[in-house]
């Protein structure tokens, strides 16, 4: 059976990332997915790729990925425009075409199918078909399709229960407002929009309650981890299987839908189910929902129908097509006129009236994120429900992952490198970097028991025994032969959460000369700093290497001290320069600067600066230096 | 610890001008199955200092009679490779200690991780 999914289709998707953290977004993109027009906004990278979506999800500097539903210019409005005018203009210019969104709809539920495939294709080995092997060729997915179904119909029945409830109560909801009049609807639909603040909060809530489910379950004895890990799949098993209803579904749509057509006036269902009154004016979209329902039906057997019947509306269930919520982030002189909530109203009523679809804030099948500013506007659909950011692989988190990630990448590891991060804390950096590099070998140091104890786990969680080794000891005093390694990395404690900041800065100038003790010719030091810690460090090599070069300035033009005021912008520079020309003219190994409260045993730095990046870690910003150490 | 690990340590206690290699004191050694990746192993033998390697082998009673000098072409004899990837990525010392050579100090191994950790009158 071939791929047709994956026939390579050009499509285009936006990335949230943390502040700073486009370029590394942008070059990730360009690399492994051959992405085109990479564009990117603060906080946001766009691109287009044909790669299949399992890999894209896969990257590693995002936070969220999201399929692109429209990209435009961003809405104007005069400050004299009235509320009631300014919705009907942004309604006009956010919805516009119809076709837009149904396609959008259809490829995101395909996307979602092919996610949900490679999901099982990650649960099967590791839980109750774990009597196969892990090798199954990406070629025989018949085979595994058939593996699939009898994994859905191994389903334990408590997740069934779960799923009727929920569906039964998505169907309820629907019959009520099918009843409804037009008017009613609208009302309901405001207030279901007013709702959105608190359930946005019990959604991140429960989002949180899950992810502390699987960290919580993680930390437990082992015999422990595997139940926990076993609900986990189940989980997933259950959204897995309606991303595939709607896989099915979207192939049962298809033939009767024409996108260049305008509206679908297709009715094709043969495949109707028991009771088969859908709306006459039935669109493709709505087609596509009606039989999702009716999968839904067909799968979940009686008791769903019976419910329906109970509540006595004959007219009911199919006009609610599309689930969907709309959320909105929106700065500049658009959000003068509304706030969050009214904006998700008013467009959130658009995409009702333009579409038939139904406003759902509790458990819609689709999200529609609508992002506008002074200079973007910017609609799209999010394809995971967990950002990318989150790690399955990781268990314990220190650094966020897609920081470690970045770290990782600006090192250039290559294959056959030795790789140390002197405090490792519990390990996020490394992991993050022995997940690209299968070839390097790394070491990871602390100072701290528990820290390791930690990142000892993490490494076992993560399956990277034999490319991580972890050790006890200093980072002030290092266990390694001089330039013996090629790469360091470090997240230097801030701090905040370990060590005091005074300790911190007393030592930095010992530890980085450790570092840069063990670093071969030509070899990398990543490092993340704080603000102060940055500044610092500037200070230290600055010094250092200044010693150096006056040292080279004046063999050639005995300079410094002949002229007394070399053209320097900063006095401070100036005298230190003048200083620093004295002593080494006079030949003396460099003493400290009094300036300088921390002595430095060797007097030149080999260390060259190649990059700073700023990049948000929430509540503060860290700095990301890179180093390469040249022949001094 | 792993004996790729224990071929990068010294120590550097005070005064000690060859910590280098460490006597290992093994009183618990395991041996795990590791996926085994020729790409990496012959990346890795470069680094090595390999007389370091097959003593500390030796003393742990793994040493899969890899010779003395290190064999030319390693690259592609693969039997070679798989020796040095059971010795290098294999053989795990759980509990035990490290003695450094010249000042007789001893760092102890447990769980699998040795404590470099230096008393502060050794620095």
């Amino acid at each position: 059976m071939s791929d047709p999914r994956s026939a390579g289709s050009l499509l285009r998707y936006y990335c949230t990332v943390g502040n700073g953290m486009e370029p590394f977004l942008m070059d990730e993109v360009k690399r492994k997915l051959a992405a085109e027009n990479v564009c990117q906004m603060p906080g946001k990278v766009l691109f287009t790729s044909s790669v299949r979506i399992d890999r894209i999800s896969e990257l590693k500097a995002a936070e969220r990925l999201f399929l692109l539903l429209k990209q435009d210019a961003p809405v104007q409005l005069s400050v004299h425009t009235s509320p009631a005018k300014a919705a009907s203009i942004l309604q006009s210019k956010l919805l516009g075409d119809r076709n837009q969104w149904t396609r959008a709809v259809l490829t995101w539920s395909r996307l979602q199918g092919e996610l949900a495939d490679r999901r099982t294709t990650y649960i099967i080995p590791s839980t109750d078909l774990g009597g196969q092997g892990k090798k199954e060729g990406r070629g025989d997915r018949e085979q595994r399709e058939e593996e699939e179904k009898c994994c859905m119909e191994t389903r334990n029945t408590t997740i069934k229960q779960r799923e009727k409830e929920r569906e039964s109560r998505r169907l309820t909801s629907s019959g009520e407002n099918g009843a409804q009049t037009l008017e009613k609807k609208r009302k309901r639909e405001k207030e279901i929009f007013f709702e959105a603040q608190t359930l946005e909060k019990k959604r991140k809530r429960e989002d949180e309650e899950w992810e502390e489910r699987r960290m919580g379950g993680g930390e437990d004895s082992s015999s422990d981890k595997t139940l926990v890990k076993g609900k986990t799949s189940e989980r997933e098993r259950s959204e897995e299987g309606e991303g595939r209803e709607m896989v099915v579904t979207f192939g049962k749509v298809k033939p009767g839908t024409d996108f260049n057509g305008g509206s679908v006036a297709v009715c094709d269902h043969a495949t109707g189910g028991p009771d088969n009154n859908v709306d006459s004016n039935s669109r493709g979209i709505k087609d596509f929902a009606v039989d999702s329902v009716e999968n839904v039906r067909f799968n979940r057997g009686d008791d769903k129908m019976l419910l329906e019947l109970s509540r006595k509306e004959p007219k009911l269930p199919f006009c609610f097509a599309v689930s969907f919520r709309i959320s909105c982030k929106c700065t500049g002189s658009v959000s003068r006129f509304f706030s969050t909530q009214e904006m998700s109203k008013v467009i959130g009523v658009g995409v009702s009236r333009l579409l038939g679809w139904k406003a759902d804030l509790k458990d819609p099948k689709l999200e529609v994120n609508v992002n506008l500013s002074d200079d973007h506007c910017l609609l799209g659909i999010p394809l995971t429900r967990l950002p990318l950011a989150n790690r399955s692989y990781i268990k314990t988190t220190g650094l966020r992952s897609t920081i470690a990630w970045a770290m990782a990448s600006l090192a250039q590891i290559q294959p056959g490198f030795f790789v140390v991060d002197p405090m490792c804390g519990v390990g996020t950096i490394l992991i993050e970097a022995a997940q690209e590099h299968k070839d390097a070998c790394f070491l990871g140091v602390d100072i701290d028991d528990g820290q390791l104890q930690k990142a000892n786990e993490n490494v076992e969680f993560a399956k990277l025994g034999k490319s991580i080794h972890l050790l006890k000891a200093s980072s002030m005093v290092l266990p390694l032969p001089s330039a013996s390694v090629d790469v360091v990395v470090c997240d230097l404690p801030f701090g905040r959460k370990f060590g005091t900041k005074t300790q911190m800065s007393a030592n930095l100038p010992v530890i980085v000369t450790e570092m840069e003790r063990i670093l071969c010719i030509g070899g990398s030091l990543v490092l993340l700093l704080s603000p102060q810690l940055s500044c610092l460090l500037k200070k230290i090599l600055a010094q250092k290497s200044t010693g150096s070069t006056s040292n080279e300035e004046t063999k050639p033009q005995t300079g410094l001290k002949d002229c007394p005021f070399p053209p320097l912008s900063s006095t401070k520079q100036q005298t230190f320069q003048i200083h620093q020309g004295v002593k080494s003219s006079s030949a003396q190994p460099t003493d400290p600067q009094s300036e300088l409260q921390h002595s430095l045993p060797p007097p030149h730095s080999s260390l060259k600066h190649q990059a700073t990046m700023r990049v948000s870690l929430g509540a503060i910003d860290g700095l990301i230096h890179k180093y390469v150490k040249i022949d001094a | 610890m792993k004996l790729l690990t224990h071929n990068m340590l010294t120590s550097h206690v005070k005064g000690v001008t060859k910590g280098y290699p460490l006597l290992i004191k093994a009183t618990e050694v395991k041996v795990n199955d590791v996926e085994f990746n020729p790409q990496f192993v012959s990346r890795m033998i470069p680094k090595l200092e390999w007389s370091a390697l097959i003593q500390a082998a030796e003393e742990l009673g793994h040493r899969q009679d890899l010779p003395e000098e290190l064999l030319p072409e390693y690259e592609k004899n693969e039997e070679f490779l798989k020796r040095v990837h059971r010795v290098l990525l294999e053989v795990e010392v759980i509990e035990g200690c490290l003695k450094c050579p010249e000042s007789g100090r001893e760092f102890p191994i447990s769980r699998g991780i040795p404590n470099m950790l230096l008393n502060e009158d050794e620095v």
